[in-house]
């Protein structure tokens, strides 16, 4: 115990461990931009790497959110359908007249909303979080639908649109939002109590319970802030496109999971990284970009992606030593060897011999 | 009901539980119990499996409010209806579990629940990593004990280790009296011995100590008095002076004194 084998403090950042996992990811988008300008000089230009970030941004955005999600032990698969269903009812309301800036607070509004009653329904009334979003991923679906069956919305004001078309100092104005999302996101999840909160309840509920961490109320404002964060995507995607319809961001929330999955965050909860979450929807888009260059047609692309989330998943677990036939390949010793390998699992009572 | 409340009488009594009684259903886990843990002392509680033990160490921990029966806390009677309420009234608890969060670091399980915070630009509170730390390589300072990499998440800590962060949890909290469930369980010898003597280095901080443990030889090196359970009842208290091995294990069996 008293191990003096490295004494050296390691100074800094509570989750640097994690921040190289994310480097890791890096280092294979750079490689494969690297092969792709290979194979197509055109991928490599300025205006098309701005053009990965522009259409990625809503992904990372809304991946910010999932980090916390998936970190806190939980998932959220009504994204796609919350997009729609926030889209459709403020698109209405602005079009109808309403003053833009009250629109878009209306969404952050009504996305917290959702969020909360997402986070009520998993918290307080112990609905797991794949069933409670699973009801409302066909609920606000039906909801959009329901709003403005087969009706396509067009013509918001400029100051709408500036959030998904604007450009500034060269940059498009959702590169700039979503860079400042992730910035933000990372911030929350490594530096406050929050975020810490949110790691703990992952990590292990009941001894973030004992410890006296408020669990219901930290997993409810999860869901609060990934409906915020919905709401900030599906604006983004709204302005950009300046339109939007009951069916938008179908199976959307696929490429939000996967993004932050790829990123490095386990499923199983507890550790996560926002930055890798973000490295992981770039990745996602540019396979898309480059896929478009090369003439793949969509519904192969969605066979890549399939591809990808399924051997970064495969990855985790190897790096987790969740496979049993290949741990022991893996595995990391930990001080003090093979002897306290079972010493790591104290929880496990010991049979009922006295002395 | 045998007593043999020697030497310890003096000193200030911490902990006074009178008349605990739980019951399950028709089953009376714990059964009119009644004692009292001095300060500074550590007391051993043992007994056969479904004795009570765990029951009467959860109820203390406020996990699970007793039915019936008084704790008091230096002379105030307590309700212990959450953990929350047992750490306020100076109970630490190092459960079997440890209450540990395996993904999380060693200054970052220390702090959960009572995180430091700093100000970012004045105003946005923010968590002071850099305070947490210095305060854990204080504390783990104090007892002589360095762990190396303390940002790395405490799953990749011995079994030894993972102890002293959790005993680190309870020395912030200022607690008076600590109960361990099991403390050296699945530990290897010498990581058990380093264990013990944090135990005894708690004891001589004034800090009082309720331990349980199926190993009688830890018990009779810690403890100054062991209660007996079985069946839910408190069938003896003997100062570990004053007895054998043999006497207690017969207690335990038995239940009935020679």
């Amino acid at each position: 115990m008293t191990s003096n084998a490295n004494p050296e403090p390691g100074i800094g950042h509570a989750d640097r461990r994690w921040l190289f996992e994310g480097i890791g990811l890096t280092a294979v988008i750079v490689a494969l931009a690297i092969l792709f300008i290979l194979i197509n000089p055109r991928f490599g230009t300025i205006t098309n790497f701005i053009n990965i970030l522009t259409q990625a941004s809503f992904i990372i955005v809304m991946a910010v959110g999932m980090t916390f999600v998936i970190t806190s032990a939980g998932i959220d698969l009504s994204v796609g359908s919350a997009v729609a269903f926030i889209t459709v009812v403020a698109f209405g309301l602005i079009k109808g007249g309403l003053n833009p800036l009250l629109g878009v607070a209306f969404m952050f509004a009504l996305g917290a909303f959702l969020g909360f009653l997402t986070g009520s329904l998993v918290a307080y009334v112990k609905i797991p979080p794949f069933i409670t979003t699973l009801g409302m991923m066909a609920g606000l679906r039906g909801l959009a639908l329901v709003h403005s069956a087969g009706e396509m919305h067009f013509g918001l004001p400029t100051s709408v649109t500036y959030v998904g078309q604007g450009v500034l100092g060269g940059v498009p104005v959702p590169v700039i939002i979503s860079l400042a999302a992730a910035v933000f996101g990372a911030w929350l999840f490594n530096r406050t109590r929050f975020g810490l909160h949110v790691r703990a309840i992952g990590g292990n509920r009941e001894a973030a319970r004992l410890a006296g961490v408020p669990v219901n109320r930290v997993e409810v404002m999860v869901y609060v802030l990934m409906g915020l964060f919905t709401a900030l995507g599906g604006l983004i995607m709204m302005a950009r496109i300046d339109s939007t319809q009951a069916t938008i961001g179908t199976a959307m929330e696929i490429h939000v999971i996967s993004a932050v999955i790829i990123g490095g965050t386990s499923l199983f909860g507890g550790r996560g990284s926002v930055y890798g979450s973000v490295m992981g929807a770039l990745l996602l888009a540019m396979m898309t970009n480059a896929l478009i260059i090369a003439g793949v047609d969509f519904f192969w692309q969605l066979v890549v992606m399939g591809g990808i989330v399924l051997i970064a998943v495969a990855i985790s677990n190897l790096r987790e030593q969740r496979i049993p036939a290949l741990a022991h390949f893996m595995r990391r010793e930990p001080p003090g060897g093979a002897e306290s390998e079972s010493a790591r699992r104290p929880a496990q009572k010991q049979g009922g011999t006295l002395s | 009901m045998t007593r043999e409340n020697t030497g310890a009488l003096d000193a200030a009594k911490v902990l006074n539980v009178v008349g605990l009684t739980k019951s399950y259903g028709g089953l009376k886990a714990v059964d009119d119990v009644s004692f009292e843990v001095f300060e500074g002392e550590i007391l051993a509680l043992v007994g056969d499996n479904g004795a009570g033990k765990s029951t009467l160490v959860k109820a203390l921990a406020g996990a699970q409010p007793p039915d019936g029966g008084r704790i008091e806390i230096d002379g105030v009677l307590h309700q212990l209806n959450s953990p929350r309420d047992a750490s306020e009234a100076g109970i630490g608890c190092l459960h079997q579990g440890l209450g540990l969060v395996d993904t999380l670091n060693v200054p970052e399980n220390v702090f959960l629940g009572r995180e430091l915070l700093t100000r970012l630009l004045l105003v946005i509170p923010q968590l002071d990593h850099r305070k947490m730390r210095e305060r854990t390589i204080e504390l783990l300072d104090g007892f002589g004990i360095s762990l190396p990499r303390l940002n790395d998440p405490v799953i990749r800590l011995s079994g030894g280790q993972r102890q002293t962060v959790a005993i680190s949890r309870l020395l912030l909290q200022d607690v008076r009296l600590v109960v361990m469930d099991e403390p050296m369980a699945a530990l290897g010898v010498e990581e058990g011995r380093r264990v013990l003597e944090l135990v005894r280095t708690m004891r001589d901080r004034g800090i009082s100590i309720i331990i349980i443990s199926h190993n009688l030889e830890h018990v009779f090196q810690l403890a100054d008095r062991i209660t007996i359970m079985k069946n839910g009842r408190l069938i003896g208290v003997v100062s570990s002076a004053a007895t054998t091995r043999d006497e207690v294990v017969r207690l335990i069996t038995f239940g009935a004194a020679t």
